[in-house]
């Protein structure tokens, strides 16, 4: 009777090993990467690092800004767009990266 | 969920391929079906639904999520 072998996290190879492989996945695809303080960018994945450091082509970023009318207390939000060529994101405001979806 | 969990790391095993709920400390939460983590705790899932106020906001076919960010990780019911 052979022993049974000592677990070690994931045993089966799936699709992605690590979840850094998606986004090597994803390099020279265009990404959404979700931020801290409620912004928001898509652009073209040139580069990356461990700690999600980024370099974005042809990048978009939205910017949720929340208005509170000085009256009503009303609470308007508007999106802001920006656009920037290229774009070093700083790994530490990351919060999540999707890739585009595979048809 | 029937298996035996020792420690964090067997409960972490046992839900991959599963599907689990990811909060954040920004209160947003993930539903999706846990594809892989790190040491670091970032998350990669599949067929992600984000609920911000328990309201559906967006759809990911993957996701990965930066581990800083994590708040907890539930094993979810059965979708």
């Amino acid at each position: 009777m052979a022993d049974p072998a000592p677990t070690t996290g994931a045993s089966d190879t799936r699709d992605t090993a690590e979840p850094l492989d998606l986004v090597r996945l994803s390099l020279d695809e265009r990404v959404y990467v979700k931020m801290r303080g409620d912004r928001e960018l898509k652009g073209r994945l040139h580069a990356y690092d461990q700690h999600m450091n980024m370099v974005l082509g042809e990048a978009e970023e939205f910017v949720t800004v929340v208005d509170v009318n000085e009256d009503t207390y009303e609470e308007v939000v508007r999106i802001v767009k920006k656009e920037h060529e290229m774009l070093f994101v700083r790994g530490d405001g990351v919060i999540l990266i999707s890739p585009p979806t595979r048809a | 969920m029937s298996q035996i969990v020792k420690s964090p790391t067997d409960f972490l095993s046992n839900v991959i391929g599963q599907p689990v709920i990811v909060k954040l400390n920004s209160g947003v939460e993930y539903h999706g079906t846990l594809a892989c983590l790190d040491g670091y705790m970032n998350i990669a899932l599949e067929n992600t639904e984000e609920y911000v106020n328990g309201s559906l906001k967006n759809r990911f076919g993957d996701c990965f999520i930066r581990g800083n960010n994590v708040q907890y990780i539930s094993a979810a019911k059965q979708r």
